[in-house]
């Protein structure tokens, strides 16, 4: 798989699309509604979905095809849906205020992140003309814009998506390196995941409700 | 013989069964001691069988265990099964005081055994992806622990711990993937290349540069869950609000099994780039978190907190031993691990008795523990005495073996500020401690435990424990060092 060809069919459609996550990155970094950081989520998992078809068109592995559809049905469409649900309409959630630096600022940082990633990478000395060479920065890239949310960010929401971002950033790389990875770990990955987005759900939801009960009678919290 | 390793491993499930079937502790604990007990005996079995001939494998690698492997079971088995005994007193005396509903006990044994199992799992196999999914499986069980006693303040250090250990380990996932990336060019399947039995023999072929990023990404993912300073932060909130059993899991076995990730990844990258670049790396990482864990010691008003910053700094001290290298280097570092997870199992069990005794975590409020509980408040002196590296524990040995290997491998200065900072350790440790445990003791102070059977739960894993630290540190056992001088071969 990282021997595709940079100028065949899929090799655009595989560059475009990875791109275009990057760019679901950024906005979700751009933006304060709760709303709209679920949106961009659920469309970057849609992407990576498309990025893992066409890896199972080129390969024909029927593994990559499971991995694929699981990603859609879970990461595009099960986890933005219950976090609507659960958090942003149950908590009343509409405009992040817990932003430890202005957008713009943070923005033009995660510009320079990117100009990392390309740095670090050194695209320059990959084989020439192959896929790997304009998939792994950019994947690079969104894992650490998606590291980047979850440290500018306090609220616990934006954190939790910042750590989907890099999740999907460190998958965007897997399935072009590796679209040979056994099943077995991208399937326990995928496992993974869900689970510690169950739990921190969980957490946040309890938490909040804390924070709500607590407003009436503050609890006495012992130093350390 | 490869069934010796998944039945050692499926061991503690014994006890998650017996939490989905009963909501009373004392069961669901007896069950849990059972299956931690065989999962111990297993695990020194598998260890017997692997010294002497080659690692056991299945097809493909997805259970291997070698010399290393064998060992860091056996330490994980170790800290789970006193832990095990622990959690049966401290849980039962909580379900008999209403502060646990059976919900809430239920989940705790559940997920006792699932913690238990991913992590004698994660060091069973050669796979570093599955690795990865196992350290991660052990953290997510763990974070479910910390704030299972209802406090806000734990459900807050659970979120600050997810969240902090998530995003080190999406970083050691990304390290992993460098490491697979710079095998791209050798023959073998694909599940060869994420092998590191394969990757280790392989290394003069593995892209320098790949290696490099990924060990660097890897040390500082793992190094996450190990608690090394700067990634550290999460760890006192944790260990301090996780119930005393669960903390000791944490401390004793969690940090171990990251610490055994982070060593196959030195193995790795010694076999490409020489031993100067991990060990350099590790020295770095090693000597922050000594300087970290000692000086947050100094006037700790809570005591989990204290020995959370002990664990910081025993991590630090395994990176120096692995950084200075050599044989002697690594044996210490290897050796420590064992030593250090048996001290702060005792010293966090020791804890959760204190805690159900005083009530409270502050140290100004606990005092005379000696007078008061004798067998709770000895095995708090003793064992802070261990910890801090008195002689004649196991701990005073690792630590100077590491310490003369830092002198075989020409480093006076690095030895200097490593003696500088134990000493620092040790004042500042048993300054809290030992006023807790002699002092004026609270009149109102009783033991929490009714009945023989949690009087006996409570004291054993103190008694075997420290037991085990002396024996360590007058003699080691020839099938342990001969486990150890074969795990030090494997990663030079």
């Amino acid at each position: 798989m990282q021997h595709l060809s940079l100028t065949s069919p899929a090799g655009v459609f595989l560059s475009l699309d990875a791109v275009l996550i990057l760019l679901t990155a950024f906005a979700c970094l751009g933006s304060k509604l709760f709303d709209r950081y679920l949106t961009y989520y659920g469309l970057q998992s849609v992407l990576l979905a498309a990025a893992a078809a066409t890896a199972a068109v080129v390969t024909g592995d029927n593994a990559l095809w499971v991995l694929a559809s699981l990603t859609l049905c879970l990461k595009g469409i099960a986890i933005p849906l219950a976090a609507r649900r659960l958090l942003v309409s149950r908590l009343q959630l509409q405009r992040d205020a817990g932003i430890a630096l202005g957008l713009s600022t943070s923005l033009i940082l995660g510009a320079g992140l990117c100009a990392f990633a390309y740095l670090v990478i050194g695209p320059q000395n990959l084989a020439h003309g192959l896929i790997s060479r304009s998939i792994i920065p950019l994947s690079t890239a969104v894992l650490l814009l998606g590291a980047l949310m979850m440290v500018v960010r306090r609220h616990m929401v934006a954190q939790l998506i910042g750590w989907l971002i890099m999740e999907n950033g460190v998958f965007l790389g897997a399935i072009t390196l590796t679209a040979s990875f056994p099943f077995i770990v991208e399937a326990g990955i995928f496992f993974d995941v869900i689970a510690g987005f169950l739990i921190m759900l969980a957490m946040t939801t309890g938490i909040a409700e804390r924070i709500s009960a607590a407003s009436l009678a503050p609890p006495r919290r012992e130093p350390s | 013989m490869i069934a010796l390793p998944i039945l050692a491993a499926a061991g503690p499930l014994l006890g998650s069964l017996a939490g989905l079937v009963t909501a009373r502790a004392r069961l669901a604990g007896i069950a849990t001691i059972v299956g931690a007990l065989l999962s111990l005996l297993l695990a020194v079995a598998t260890a017997v069988v692997v010294i002497p001939a080659r690692p056991l494998a299945s097809p493909g690698s997805f259970v291997y265990v070698d010399g290393l492997g064998a060992f860091f079971a056996i330490t994980v088995a170790i800290v789970v099964f006193l832990a095990s005994l622990g959690s049966f007193s401290y849980i039962a005396t909580e379900q008999r005081r209403g502060e646990l509903s059976g919900r809430r006990i239920r989940v705790y044994f559940v997920v006792f055994g699932l913690f238990a199992t991913a992590m004698m799992g994660a060091v069973e196999t050669a796979n570093l992806g599955l690795l990865f999914i196992l350290v991660e499986a052990a953290t997510l069980a763990s974070v479910v622990m910390v704030p299972i006693e209802g406090r806000t303040a734990g459900l807050e250090a659970g979120w600050k711990y997810v969240i902090i250990s998530s995003l080190g380990i999406t970083i050691a996932l990304a390290g992993t993937l460098f490491i697979f990336y710079a095998a791209t060019g050798l023959v073998g399947s694909p599940d060869q290349h994420l092998t590191w039995a394969y990757l280790v023999a392989h290394a003069r072929s593995l892209s320098p540069v790949g290696v490099r990023l990924g060990f660097l990404l890897a040390v500082v993912g793992y190094g996450t869950k190990v608690g090394l300073a700067p990634m550290h932060t999460w760890l006192p909130d944790a260990h301090s609000e996780a119930p005393s059993p669960a903390s000791a899991m944490l401390s004793g076995a969690l940090l171990n099994v990251g610490m055994y990730a982070i060593i196959r990844f030195v193995a790795i990258a010694n076999g490409r780039l020489g031993p100067a670049y991990a060990s350099h790396v590790l020295l770095i990482f090693g000597f922050l978190s000594i300087a970290v864990g000692a000086f947050f010691m100094i006037h700790r008003r809570d005591f989990k907190r204290l020995f959370a910053y002990s664990s910081v700094e025993h991590m630090g001290i395994i990176a120096v031993g692995l950084g200075f290298g050599g044989i002697l280097g690594l044996y210490g570092a290897l050796l420590h691990t064992l030593n250090h997870s048996i001290g702060k199992a005792v010293l966090f069990l020791t804890g959760g008795t204190l805690v159900l005794a005083y009530g409270t975590r502050r140290t100004d409020r606990i005092g005379g523990a000696l007078t008061s509980l004798p067998l709770t408040g000895g095995a708090l002196l003793i064992g802070s005495l261990a910890i801090v590296g008195s002689p004649p524990f196991g701990l005073f040995l690792s630590e100077f073996v590491i310490l003369r290997a830092g002198l075989a491998a020409a480093y006076p200065a690095l030895v200097g500020l490593f003696l500088l900072l134990l000493v620092t350790v040790f004042v500042g440790f048993m300054h809290t401690t030992s006023r807790m445990a002699v002092g004026q003791p609270r009149a109102e102070v009783v033991s929490p435990y009714q009945g023989r059977l949690e009087r006996w739960s409570a004291a054993a894993p103190l008694l075997l424990g420290l037991c085990g630290l002396l024996l360590l540190g007058v003699w080691i056992p020839g099938w342990l060092n001969s486990l150890l001088l074969h795990s030090v071969a494997l990663i030079r």
